[in-house]
Formats: C-alpha cells, sequence, structure tokens
C-alpha cells in the first residue's frame, strides 16, 4: 500500500469521516484521517496526501482559510458542503478548491470527483493537445472540433469556453473563472455571455439530445466524462 | 410619594379674608383707638383734622376685608365722629354742614377702598390658585411618570383627583380592554365604589362610546349625579373618568374644570406612552423569537443534516445480495432521502419566514435549470418518465439560481409524489402574455375545485390526493421564493386529460431576449 493514493479526510464529524473512509478505501486509496484544522494541516505538510475532503465547518478555524496552505502543500482539495452553501461553494473554488461535493454526497459521486481532481493535478502530460469525448475530439492547438469526424465551426468565444471546460473535464469550474479566462478581466460578472456560448456549443455539438455541460446552479459549469444517470 | 399643595383650601371660607369676623373686630378696637386719640387731640384744642384720623380704621377694613366690613366701619366711623367731635357732642344731631361732608367722605373712602383691596386680593388669589394649579399638575405628572400599567394609572387619578379637587371621583374601563369591551367596569374609584346606579352607568356609557363629557354641566344626560369625561388616548376613548358630590350640587366649580381637563389630558398622554412601552416590550419578544428561529435553523441545518449525511451514504455503500435485500435498502434509502428533503425545505421555509431570504439575480437559461433540478432528482422520480418541453432558444430570464432551482426541484417533485404511479411528469415553457409560463404537468387525481390556491399555503394537504405524504411544505416555499424573484405561482387541473398543472410565471421583465448566436 506504499504507492497507493492518500486522501487526507478533514471532517469533525467522525461519522462522516466513518463513511468517507468506507467509500474511498475499497476503491484503493490510502485515508488519513484529521478532526481539525491544526490537525489537518500537521498531518498535510508531514505526509502530503495528494487529495484533500475538506469540511468547511471546523471547530477551531474557518475551512476556507486552509485552501491555500493545502494547496501550497501540494493537494488537490475537495470542499464538502452543504446543498444551499452556493455562496460558501463558490468562495472555496475561488480560494483555489478543486472541486466541492455537497451533503449528503453520493459516494461514487465523490470518487468520480476525487478521479478528476487527480486527474488535473497530475500536471501537463495528461493536458494533451488533444481531448476526447465519446465522438468528440478537441484539437486544441489546431482550435478545431470534430463531431464523429466531422469537423463542427464554432465561434472563438464558443471554442474557448469548451477548451476551458474540457481542460478541467469532470471538475466543475466557477462562472467567474470561465468568464475571466474565456472573455477576459472584467467580464467576471457577465453571466448573459456565458448561457449564450453554452447554448451555442451545444446546438452546434449535441443537437437535443442530453448536454455534456452540466449546469450547477448558482455556481458555475461541468463538463460531464462518466454520463451520471 | 410627594404629597400636593390642596387648590381646594383657597376657597375655604374660613380662611378668607372677606367678611372675616377678626377683621370687623379689629376695625372696633381701631375706631375706639382713633376716638381715644381723637379726644387727646381735641383737648389740645386742635380739632380741624380728626375726621382725617378716622381714615386709618375705614381704609383698614376696606382694603383687607372687602366691601361690607368696609362700609360698616365706615358707617360706625362716621357715627362716631360725629358722637364725640361734632357740636353738640355726645349727640348725633348735626349743626354744621361741613361735617356731614366728613362723614360721607368717610363712607366714600370705605367703598373705593373695599373695591380696590377687593380687585388686588383676587388677583392675588387668581395668581395663587394658578400656582396651585400648575403644582398640582406637575405633582401628577411626576406620579404618572412611575406609572407602567392601566391599573396603577386609573388607581392613581381615582386618588388624586379626588384629594386635588375635593370630590368623588371613579373611573370606568372596558373590560377585557380595547375598543371592543361593551361592558364598561369599575376600575378605580375614590370613596370606594363597586358599581354605578343604572342612569349613571348610561351617561358612563356613553361619554365613552361619544368621547364627549356627560352629566350635570354638560349637554347630555344631566340628570345623572356623576359628571363623565372621557379619557381621551389618541383619538379614541380609553376609560371614562367620574367626578361627583354627594349632595346635589354641580360636582366642579368653574375654576376647577380646566385643572380636571388638564389631569385627564396628562392621563391620556401616560395612557399612550404605556402602549408604547407595551409595543417595545412585543418588539423586544419578536426579535428573541426570531433569535431562537436562527438557532433553531443552524442546529437543524448541522445536528439533523450530518447524521442524515451518515445514514445516506452508508446506506449507499451497502451492496445487496438479493433481490428482497434490494427492495429493503430502496425503501431505507428512499424514506432517508425524504427526510432529507424535508429537512432542506424545513430551513428554506423558516428563511421565507423570517425574512432571510438573500436573493441576486443573474440571467438563467430555463433548460439549463430544468435540467440541472431533474439531474437532482433522479432518484425520487423513479419510475416516472420526465418529458422535458424547454425550447432552447427561450429569452434568458432572471432569477436567483439557486431559489428557481428549489422552485424547480419542489415542483418536480410534487409532480411526481402526487402523479399515478408510473405517470408521466411533463415540464414545458409556454410564451403566457408579454413573460413565460413554466408548467409542471403530473398525470394525478388533480386539484379539486376551490383548492388552487390553499395549495401554496403551509402544510396543506389536499385531501385524497396525498396517499404518499409530503412535507406540505414545498409548494409553500415555491411561492414564497417565486414571489422574491418577482414571478407568481398558479394551480389548476389540467385542460386535457386527467391531472393538476403547477405554473411559474414569469413576467416580461424577467426576460432577456439573446440573438441566439454565439
Amino acid at each position: 500500500m506504499r504507492d497507493a493514493v492518500q486522501v487526507l479526510v478533514i471532517d469533525d464529524e467522525p461519522a462522516i469521516r466513518a463513511l468517507l473512509r468506507g467509500a474511498l478505501e475499497p476503491a484503493g486509496y490510502a485515508v488519513i484521517e484529521a478532526g481539525n484544522a491544526a490537525a489537518a494541516l500537521a498531518v498535510a505538510h508531514a505526509q502530503s496526501p495528494q487529495v484533500v475532503l475538506l469540511d468547511l465547518g471546523l471547530p477551531d478555524r474557518d475551512g476556507l482559510d486552509l485552501i491555500a496552505p493545502l494547496r501550497k502543500a501540494g493537494s488537490a482539495v475537495l470542499v464538502v458542503s452543504a446543498r444551499d452553501a452556493t455562496a460558501q461553494k463558490v468562495a472555496a473554488l475561488d480560494n483555489g478548491a478543486d472541486d466541492y461535493v455537497t451533503k449528503p454526497f453520493d459516494t461514487d459521486e465523490v470518487l468520480a470527483r476525487v478521479r478528476a481532481a487527480l486527474r488535473h493535478h497530475a500536471g501537463p502530460d495528461l493536458l494533451a493537445a488533444m481531448l476526447r469525448f465519446d465522438d468528440i475530439e478537441i484539437d486544441l492547438a489546431g482550435r478545431v472540433v470534430r463531431k464523429a469526424g466531422v469537423e463542427v465551426h464554432l465561434a472563438p468565444k464558443e471554442f474557448a469556453l469548451l477548451a476551458e471546460l474540457a481542460t478541467n473535464a469532470g471538475k466543475v469550474v466557477t462562472h467567474t473563472q470561465l468568464l475571466r479566462t474565456v472573455w477576459g478581466p472584467g467580464h467576471e460578472t457577465d453571466v448573459e455571455y456565458l448561457r449564450v456560448a453554452a447554448r451555442g456549443i451545444r446546438r452546434k455539438l449535441e443537437g437535443d439530445g442530453p448536454s455534456r455541460i452540466r449546469n450547477e446552479p448558482g455556481v458555475g459549469y461541468r463538463l460531464a466524462v462518466i454520463r451520471e444517470v | 410619594m410627594p404629597t400636593l399643595s390642596n387648590p381646594a383650601a383657597a376657597h375655604d371660607p374660613f380662611h378668607d379674608a372677606e367678611g372675616s369676623r377678626t377683621g370687623w373686630l379689629v376695625s372696633l378696637l381701631l375706631i375706639a383707638g382713633v376716638t381715644v386719640a381723637g379726644g387727646a387731640l381735641a383737648a389740645h384744642g386742635n380739632d380741624a383734622d380728626i375726621s382725617m384720623l378716622y381714615l386709618i380704621p375705614v381704609i383698614y377694613a376696606g382694603t383687607r376685608h372687602g366691601l361690607g366690613t368696609g362700609l360698616a366701619t365706615g358707617l360706625v366711623a362716621a357715627l362716631a365722629y360725629d358722637f364725640f367731635f361734632v357740636p353738640p357732642f355726645y349727640s348725633f344731631v348735626v349743626a354744621d354742614p361741613s361735617h356731614v361732608v366728613s362723614m360721607v367722605i368717610l363712607i366714600g373712602t370705605a367703598v373705593v377702598c373695599s373695591q380696590l383691596g377687593g380687585q388686588v386680593r383676587r388677583q392675588a388669589r387668581l395668581a395663587q390658585a394658578n400656582a396651585d394649579r400648575n403644582g398640582a399638575l406637575a405633582g401628577f405628572a411626576r406620579m404618572l411618570m412611575g406609572i407602567n400599567q392601566r391599573e396603577d394609572l386609573w388607581a392613581l387619578l381615582a386618588r388624586e383627583i379626588a384629594r386635588l379637587l375635593d370630590v368623588r371621583t371613579v373611573v370606568l374601563a372596558p373590560d377585557p380592554p380595547g375598543e371592543g369591551g361593551r361592558r364598561l367596569v369599575v376600575k378605580a374609584a375614590e370613596p370606594k365604589l363597586s358599581q354605578l346606579d343604572l342612569i349613571d352607568g348610561v351617561a358612563a356609557r356613553w361619554a365613552f362610546d361619544t368621547a364627549r363629557p356627560t352629566g350635570p354641566g354638560s349637554d347630555a344626560m344631566a340628570v345623572s349625579e356623576w359628571h363623565f369625561i372621557p379619557v381621551l388616548g389618541g383619538n379614541m376613548a380609553h376609560a371614562v373618568f367620574g367626578v361627583g358630590r354627594g349632595d346635589a350640587r354641580t360636582p366642579l366649580s368653574p375654576e376647577q374644570e380646566p385643572l380636571l381637563a388638564s389631569l385627564l389630558d396628562q392621563a391620556g398622554l401616560a395612557l399612550a406612552r404605556i402602549a408604547a412601552e407595551a409595543d417595545m416590550l412585543a418588539l423586544g419578544k419578536v426579535q428573541e423569537r426570531d433569535r431562537l428561529r436562527a438557532a433553531l435553523l443552524s442546529s437543524i441545518g448541522h445536528d439533523l443534516r450530518t447524521p442524515l449525511t451518515t445514514v445516506l451514504g452508508m446506506l449507499r455503500t451497502i451492496r445487496p445480495e438479493n433481490t428482497r435485500q434490494q427492495h429493503q435498502l430502496d425503501t431505507a434509502r428512499g424514506e432517508a432521502e425524504r427526510l432529507d428533503r424535508f429537512v432542506a425545505n424545513l430551513i428554506d421555509m423558516v428563511r421565507i419566514e423570517t425574512g432571510g431570504l438573500e436573493r441576486v439575480l443573474e440571467p438563467v437559461d430555463l433548460n439549463e435549470a430544468v435540467t440541472a433540478a431533474i439531474d437532482d432528482l433522479r432518484r425520487v422520480l423513479g419510475a416516472h418518465p420526465i418529458v422535458v418541453e424547454v425550447a432552447r432558444d427561450l429569452p434568458l430570464v432572471m432569477a436567483d439560481p439557486v431559489l428557481l432551482h428549489h422552485c424547480l426541484i419542489n415542483l418536480v417533485d410534487n409532480a411526481a409524489k402526487h402523479g399515478r404511479g408510473d405517470g408521466t411528469v411533463t415540464v414545458r415553457a409556454r410564451a403566457a402574455g408579454e413573460g413565460l409560463a413554466l408548467a409542471v404537468l403530473d398525470e394525478g387525481p388533480g386539484i379539486r375545485a376551490g383548492e388552487e390556491q390553499r395549495v401554496f399555503g403551509m402544510f396543506t394537504r389536499l385531501e385524497g390526493s396525498d396517499r404518499r405524504g409530503g412535507t406540505g411544505l414545498g409548494l409553500a416555499i415555491v411561492k414564497g421564493f417565486a414571489q422574491a424573484m418577482g414571478m407568481e405561482v398558479a394551480a389548476a387541473n389540467r385542460a386535457e386529460g386527467k391531472g393538476a398543472v403547477f405554473t411559474l410565471l414569469i413576467p416580461q421583465q424577467n426576460l432577456r431576449m439573446v440573438d441566439g448566436g454565439g
């Protein structure tokens, strides 16, 4: 088990830690637990876990404050948060968290998020110049999208949006991040652009079928890797 | 408790200078003294100015003791002068007419002096009465400050006004308090009194209802023994104050009436203050209740949801070994998820009820929003087929994405719950006037006539249509959230086929037209 991926679970509720351990260990992960912020930081520095599952409601410190130090220690950070805490989720993502899991969570969903975070965290070797999803091919260098081998013409902003989502495949990307990357600083609140571009991509690439571009209400978009039906 | 000076004392005849026995005695002594002194002067042969000496008792009596004593003194002085000093001596016969002039002057002086003195005395008495009245009012105001209860106010009114005006008093107020109280009850009286006579009771009632005085000295119910004055606070009568005497005399002297009016005005102000203080107290209680609610909310949010998360998570990790276990597991999961949705709805409802709803409107794509809601409900929907008829080129809708998400979840959840076991749930967006209508249709029994508004109430369960139970909060949350976003809700039965249709009405001002390009 020396080479197993280490996951640090930070939560003050022992039952939640046990639940996550029960989901992660059968999937081959090595689980470390911490019940408060101080212990979590100590473990993170000593063992450098690849992934951290972080509950924001810790007894000794605001979980939001932990995101930056954990990221600095080299860990991917997944925030575990309550369903209604949209503002908290966005704040965590803007603070550098990789993704979030909503309570009450589906353990399959947790595993999918962990995999996506690891994939993204592994570095540029996985960010190939060519991305493939089923029958869709995205050539980042050539700025071309093909569906079943046939080139689909996307507007420049649509392509940039799709590329941003595809390079973060499986991960949520906030509205702010998308608008800043695709439209540039100063457009962070122009959600309307985003809605229209997402429509354009769906219409041209997906027709009336179910969409891979998932809307996370109030937070952002996620390009679904695994069909979750 | 401070004691007040008694303005009634100023009118006590015993203390009144006019007609005083002592004044009369002093005047006679003065006349006697002057006569003796005049005798001494006459012995020295100086009898010309003796009449002037008699001015001393006359002016004294006139100025100090009023017209009666003054005139009598003047007369006695004139006679004494005549008897002792006008020839022929020791007789009332007047020989020289010039002495008659002296006697007339003495009497005239008495008249003028008593007039002048009376005026001065009247002014002094008026000033004293004013001072007494102001003192009484100030003292009364001080006492009122310490009063926090209506009952205490009534007792103070009865006691102090009885003492200040030397009258009998009674305070009547409706029981129970408020405008609706039809029965006036004796709240306080001085001396003690348990009930009024029939006529007096009618007079009191009349004063209360018309907010105008009744009884002797007023234009209504003059036969009543008591004079009733309404105690006004704001524009309505809160109580009736009665003054009376044991005898049949008019209870109040004319100069007492303004004092009583001022005292009752002050009582009215105190009433308003007591009411304001009660309001403040109630407000404090509301704030306390809101604090409790917030505490409850966070307690529900954390203490209830954490174990639920564990239960749900654990249930999802269990791998059943046969179909029986699969069925048991599905049931357990379904119920746990229902509990979770109930807790979520409870939190949403408290947010609506406490006004703690923060909303941020941003352009939302209805198709995306509906898809996200259905994604979240895929387990609940189970066997229900879902049909989404929401075009992808609709105008964007200005909405709070999270509130809208909760609206849609509750509408679709409601349709799945009330629709027949495997009935189709349809989500359909259509133009409605200048705006949009997003409708969720089920194939259940529908809504009974007249229940269309009631379904959006809190904890409403429609009879016969809710076999699978529910929180009774879902639709109330839809309404609350929709209204927070400037939208409306409606419920009806389907025009074609059986089932209900719940509609979210999105007005034109919430729409953002887009060109559809990219």
